[in-house]
């Protein structure tokens, strides 16, 4: 989507986490028993329900809060949540659509070049970290952004971020730190 | 002595006297001896130095139990890992402050140890003494992950940095492990650990520049490293033929499940390397590649700019002569 050289580097958006309120008690047998394409956790305390269009599996608890997960984008999170909505307030519940929020969107990118970890981390010292023996990767944190970036040597990079807006912006931060530590052309 | 002209509530008269037989000073009436006030200890100024309430009601402050046995514990890794005096010093440091954190005050006490450890690990990294994570998690018996979790923790809350090694810091202590000298094995077998350290070092650096160490486990690549260098320093038909597996048996050490693949790895990078030597005329495959590490290694940089050279020159003929300028993939 943007990048500041002449190649554009494609960032796709894998997963977004939205959570949202209904306002109302729901009993969790009910929906297990009546509703469709579930699955009922007892133990845990929770029902998975499952849609199929938009691909999305949420969490629904007793006290009426849902977390969404399996969206690609902030809008199929939002249009996948009042559906899930709709689905309850047909199985009887008196449903009020409220507080919803895009907690987490996970997405993925790759550079178009291998990344030095050793050099990339000893240049960002503080923010970045690399443990090989914990994780292959080299982990950058932007802390106003609240984003996480993961760099792996291979150049694809992972990034974590409370929206889609500063999972972008975090990609541009991070690229010309990564450029300056790419694989030489030759010795 | 008659004092102010009050009177006694009792008997109405003004006869009062000071009374200090009791070390409190009380006004009593002469006449009929009642007590007509007393002053009271608290009112006497002192005019001493001011004491806090703490200070003056405090038991004797006894350190934390925990605490003492945590520093002992950390005093002992320290001596287990040989290190320098300093370098104690600073870990003990290092745990007093983090133990006393509120992060780290209140969790278990199998944390705690491994706290100690990182702190141990912190200040070697600080002083420049190649210790690994995985050392410290075989010392508090501890899982990667949560040492990891505890070691990120408490260099976020210490607020230090500690920069980490690169595999070849590591080589040389790692040769040491191998009972592979002259008074172990037979002398076909043996070699100095010196030697081989120096050899595995290079290995390793070449194996750094082509792209086999980023991202990957230090330990696999180091056993693979001394293996080929082992092997590669008496190439003889014993040593040739011995498996990975036979000779981590050998010299006593712990075979890692993925150093096979970083063999193959090695292996096939050395060969790339290999085809450009000018003087060796016979065919060259991955397996006979290992007689020929030497050399290799004295002109690697030569070597690594054939090679480059001519893959950038069979790129080209493949494509046309616009095509744009391509990164040629590293030799693996």
């Amino acid at each position: 989507m943007d990048s500041s050289n002449d190649e554009a580097v494609d960032i796709i958006v894998t997963n977004v986490v939205a959570t949202f309120r209904t306002r109302c008690h729901l009993n969790l047998r009910t929906i297990a028993l009546e509703g469709i394409n579930v699955i009922y956790k007892p133990e845990v305390g929770k029902v998975l329900m499952k849609l199929r269009k938009p691909r999305i599996t949420a969490s629904i608890w007793s006290s009426g809060k849902i977390i969404c997960t399996g969206a690609t984008s902030e809008d199929e999170a939002k249009l996948g949540a009042r559906r899930l909505a709709r689905c309850l307030q047909k199985l009887g519940f008196k449903v009020n659509f409220s507080a919803f929020k895009v907690v987490n969107v996970l997405a993925v990118c790759s550079m178009p070049f291998s990344i030095h970890l050793v050099d990339f981390t000893k240049n960002n010292r503080p923010i970045a970290s690399y443990e090989p023996e914990l994780h292959p990767a080299a982990t950058y944190r932007i802390k106003n952004l609240k984003a996480t970036i993961q760099v792996f040597s291979t150049g694809s990079l992972t990034v974590t971020g409370p929206n889609v807006q500063n999972v972008a912006t975090a990609v541009e931060q991070v690229y010309p730190l990564l450029f300056e530590c790419r694989k030489p052309l030759c010795k | 002595m008659p004092r102010r002209s009050t009177r006694c509530p009792g008997c109405g008269s003004s006869n009062i006297v000071d009374d200090s037989l009791y070390c409190q000073k009380q006004q009593v009436c002469a006449d009929c001896g009642s007590v007509v006030s007393e002053g009271s200890l608290a009112q006497e100024p002192y005019n001493g130095p001011d004491i806090s309430y703490s200070r003056t009601t405090a038991v004797k402050k006894k350190p934390c139990a925990n605490l003492v046995q945590g520093l002992e514990r950390v005093k002992e890794m320290s001596r287990i890992l040989r290190v320098r005096r300093e370098v104690e010093e600073l870990a003990l440091i290092y745990y007093k402050q983090a133990y006393e954190h509120k992060t780290f005050l209140n969790v278990t006490l199998l944390r705690k140890e491994i706290l100690g450890g990182c702190c141990v690990l912190a200040s070697c990294r600080q002083q420049k003494w190649p210790v690994t994570i995985g050392t410290i998690c075989y010392l508090v018996n501890g899982d990667p992950a949560v040492v990891g979790e505890v070691y990120q923790e408490m260099i976020q809350v210490l607020n230090i940095q500690a920069p980490t090694f690169c595999v070849t810091n590591f080589v040389e202590a790692h040769c040491q492990e191998y009972k592979i000298g002259p008074g172990d094995v037979p002398d076909e077998l043996a070699e100095e650990s010196k030697v081989l350290a120096k050899r595995a070092i290079a290995l390793v650096e070449l194996a750094a520049d082509s792209w086999i160490v980023t991202g990957r486990q230090p330990l696999p690549i180091m056993i693979a490293a001394v293996y080929l260098a082992w092997q590669s320093l008496k190439p003889n038909m014993q040593r040739l033929k011995m498996s990975l597996e036979k000779f981590c048996k050998l010299g006593k050490v712990q075979k890692s499940k993925v150093a096979g693949t970083r063999t193959m790895e090695m292996k096939e990078m050395l060969y790339k390397l290999g085809k450009e030597i000018p003087w060796y005329k016979p065919v060259l495959t991955p397996e006979n590649v290992v007689s020929q590490i030497g050399d290799i290694l004295q002109h690697r940089y030569s070597l690594l700019r054939r090679a480059m050279k001519s893959f950038e020159l069979s790129v080209l003929e493949k494509c046309p002569v616009n095509s744009p300028r391509r990164d040629p993939p590293p030799p693996r």
